[in-house]
Parts: C-alpha cells; structure tokens; sequence
C-alpha cells in the first residue's frame, strides 16, 4: 500500500498525524511532513483511517 | 468488552469504528447507519455537490475495512437498555456489550403541516434534490444567515441566481464575532445577496406549494425556491424510552463522552457537560473526530481513557473567503487584533484577547498551518498549566 497526499489541499489539519504518528507528522510550522509513502501491512488500518478523517480529503491510499 | 453496536454511519460514528480496531478491540463491530448510502462527508455537499462543480459520489468516505460490519438503510426505532440491544425498525434487536451513540442531528424545517415545497440541506439527498431544483434558475429566498445558510446563499450567487437571506440577526455575529461577521457580510453583499434582518422572525407562505417568505413588517418575499438553513436538532427520539436523553435532546455526555455504563457518544448528537457544569455543542467536522477516539477509549478503558480537552475549530467557505476559526471569539463588542494582512483587503490573520489571554484566532484567505492558528488561538501552555 503507498500513501499520497495532495500538497494543493492540505492545510495542515493534523488529523492524519494523530491517527497515523509512523506516517504523518507535522513540523515546527506546523506543516505536514510525509514520513513514509511506502506503508507496512501493520499501519494499513491506520494510513486509511487517516485519510477517512481529513477534513479537505487530501490524502489518498493505493494498494 | 465483546460486541460493539455504534448506531449512526457518518463521520462520528466511521472514527468511532476506526479508533476501537485501533485502540485493540478486536470483538464484532456493527455500524448501523439510517440513510441509504454509505458513510459519506457532509462539509462539500453545500458548496462543490450543490455548485456541480464535484459529483455527489466524491463526497463518499473511503470504505472502513471488512472487520467492520456497516449496514445502510438501517433505521434504529429504540434502545432496550436493560437488554444491551438496539430496535431497528420492524423489530429486529441487534444486541451489544458496547454502545456508539452517533446518530447526528437532523436540519430543522419551518414548514406548517401541509406546507409542500420548503427546501432543507443536511443529507446528501438533500443537497441532490436542491441541485436539481437550483438547475430551473429559480428566485431563491434563504432563511437563516448561519454558516450554512450563507453558503447556500454563496453557492446560488456563483450559479448566478438571485438570492435573499433573511434572518432574525445579522449574519454570523454569534459564530464569528462582530468584525468578521462584519466582514463576510460586507462580501455577501458584493457578490449581489440581499440580506433582510427580521427581528421578530419570518414564516413560509404558501397554502400548500410555498411560494414566499413574510417578514415580520409584513412584506412578503416571493420566492420560486425556498431553503430553511435555522439550525439543527439532535436525533435522540430513539433513546426517549431509556431515560439517557431527555425530549428535544442533546445528549449530554461527560468529558469521557460516556452517557452510562457501556454506553458512549459522540458526533452532532452530543453536548459535553464540562467541569464548570456549563454544556455544551460544538457540531463540527474536527470535534466529531476528537470526540469518536474520546468515547472509543472510554468504551474500552473507562476511567483510565484520558478526558477530552475540547479545542473547537472550524472552517467556512463563502463569497470569495475561505475562513478558519480556532477557540470561541468573545462576546458583541470585542474588537480582535489583526497580526497580519489587513481586514480592508480580505486577507489577514486575527487574534481575539480576552482578560489580557488569547481565547480564538482566526485566518481569512491567508494559508496558514491549522496547528499554527490553534496556537495563536489559546493560552500559552503555563497559563493552561496553572487552570489545570
């Protein structure tokens, strides 16, 4: 599964942060940082939660 | 905790689902939802589904995986408390260990019995069948200068359509304060909406098809097409046998968001009691996802589940602006101050101080990182320390 994030929506939410801390992070500026595209079979649940609870539906999984 | 039963299929309750896997509950999971779709996202239905610009399909949320059981078109009749089962309608029981309160609120209609015609937006059905009608050009009168309402209000003026928003205040005021309501107003009015203040309210009028609005001076505003957008009312009817929800609702939850043992919730059917015994609604995308992992860890680990510190935060588009706002802007009168752009421009960074603290911040037409605005937005961490 890969992970995408569309860097024209995103504003920084966080949402996807706090559902998938291995994949997501936010900086010092509070932008997000995309930490890994590559998701493990472990954090799939995660990385589609994350994209379920973005707010300006910025993200996006593939398998 | 073995079987958990979460009863509403839009945003509060899909998270609910999501935070259980994912806090380790791994029993049966059933979401119950009323509408016949699947869960979908209500934020794009009255700005890119009713404008064209997005079909109503983009609005639906990424399928939960199959360790989650999701049944649409199931409506919930009651709960047999005493049991641990949910009553769908036509009787069937769906038992549980654990229940997801989720059920959401429903838009609150003016029409009298009989009245055909008035207009509504909260489902995705909704927000069809008023596309479809906006389709006929029609003269469109708003009732309600809420968020959604000025949005529809919006949306009509980029279709091209002529639009008034009546309401018993001016727009916004409550929501945002006197400056930026001022401000949205100010743009409303540009992009051609006609706004009417009716202190003492407005009723439809029309026999049977509705075909205008009256005001309270008694003019009436004749209309081809007319939406109610005057707030909503938590759909808690279903619980009115097991004592947890009084008539008319909310919910009211603790700052656990339990209701009563085994039982939480979560989403626009709830308001939190905080510790100051004040209650509260905040029915908005983010508190609905803050609030589903809340209750999920309350439902498995009770007392040990950290409480919820509410940080209200939402967003608006309309007429040009794209608005967020962190925390409560305080009461009529209090001017915020403006750390960057300028209001004259549409374009600025605002922050509110009340009693010499930050308590909201709010950004228009200016990106900004949401975490950003949120800090902006509340007290330094040693003050929040010393409330604590």
């Amino acid at each position: 599964m890969r992970v995408s994030v569309d860097w024209q929506r995103c504003e920084g939410h966080g949402m996807c942060a706090n559902a998938a801390p291995e994949l997501f992070a936010l900086d010092d500026e509070g932008e997000l940082r995309l930490l890994q595209d590559v998701v493990p079979e472990e954090l799939s649940r995660r990385a589609e939660t994350a994209v379920r609870m973005c707010p300006v539906a910025a993200l996006g999984v593939e398998r | 905790m073995k079987r958990i039963v979460i009863v509403g299929a839009s945003l509060a309750g899909v998270t609910a689902a999501d935070a259980l896997r994912m806090q380790g509950h791994e029993g049966p999971i059933t979401l119950l939802g009323e509408e016949p779709h699947a869960p979908y996202a209500r934020p794009p239905l009255s700005k890119a589904v009713l404008a064209g610009r997005e079909p109503p399909e983009a609005v639906m949320l990424p399928p939960l995986g199959d360790d989650v059981e999701v049944r649409v078109g199931a409506r919930v009749a009651g709960l047999r408390l005493e049991r641990r089962a949910v009553v769908l309608d036509g009787g069937e029981q769906v038992p549980f260990d654990g229940l997801v309160v989720a059920t959401g609120a429903r838009a609150r209609s003016l029409a009298r019995p009989g009245q055909r015609g008035e207009h509504l937006l909260r489902t995705l059905d909704d927000a069809r069948a008023l596309r479809d009608r906006l389709e006929g050009r029609p003269r469109v009168v708003v009732v309600g200068a809420g968020f959604l309402g000025m949005e529809v209000a919006s949306t009509c003026r980029t279709l091209g359509l002529d639009v008034t928003v009546v309401d018993r205040e001016p727009p916004l005021v409550r929501l945002l304060g006197d400056a930026l309501a001022r401000l949205v107003t100010a743009a409303a009015v540009d992009n051609g909406v006609r706004i009417e203040i009716s202190r003492a309210g407005a009723t439809l009028v029309g026999r049977d098809e509705i075909r205008g609005v009256e005001l309270a001076d008694g003019r009436v505003l004749d209309a081809d097409l007319v939406v109610s957008a005057v707030g909503d009312l938590p759909n808690v009817e279903w619980l009115s046998g097991s004592g947890l929800a009084a008539a008319g609702g909310p919910l009211v939850v603790d700052r656990r968001c339990r209701v009563a043992p085994g039982v939480v919730a979560a989403g626009d059917v709830i308001a939190m009691r905080a510790d100051d015994g004040t209650v509260g609604r905040t029915p908005h995308w983010a508190s609905a996802v803050e609030q589903s992992h809340v209750a999920a860890a309350a439902l498995l680990h009770g007392e040990a589940a950290a409480p919820l510190t509410p940080s209200p935060y939402f967003w608006t588009e309309q007429f040009g602006l794209e608005i967020k706002l962190c925390g409560r802007p305080p009461a009529a009168g209090s001017r915020p101050q403006v750390t960057d752009g300028s209001l004259a421009e549409r374009r600025a960074v605002l922050q509110w101080i009340d009693d010499g603290r930050p308590v909201a911040a709010a950004s228009v037409n200016h990106r900004m990182p949401v975490g950003k605005l949120k800090r902006l937005a509340a007290p330094a961490p040693a003050a929040t320390a010393a409330i604590a």
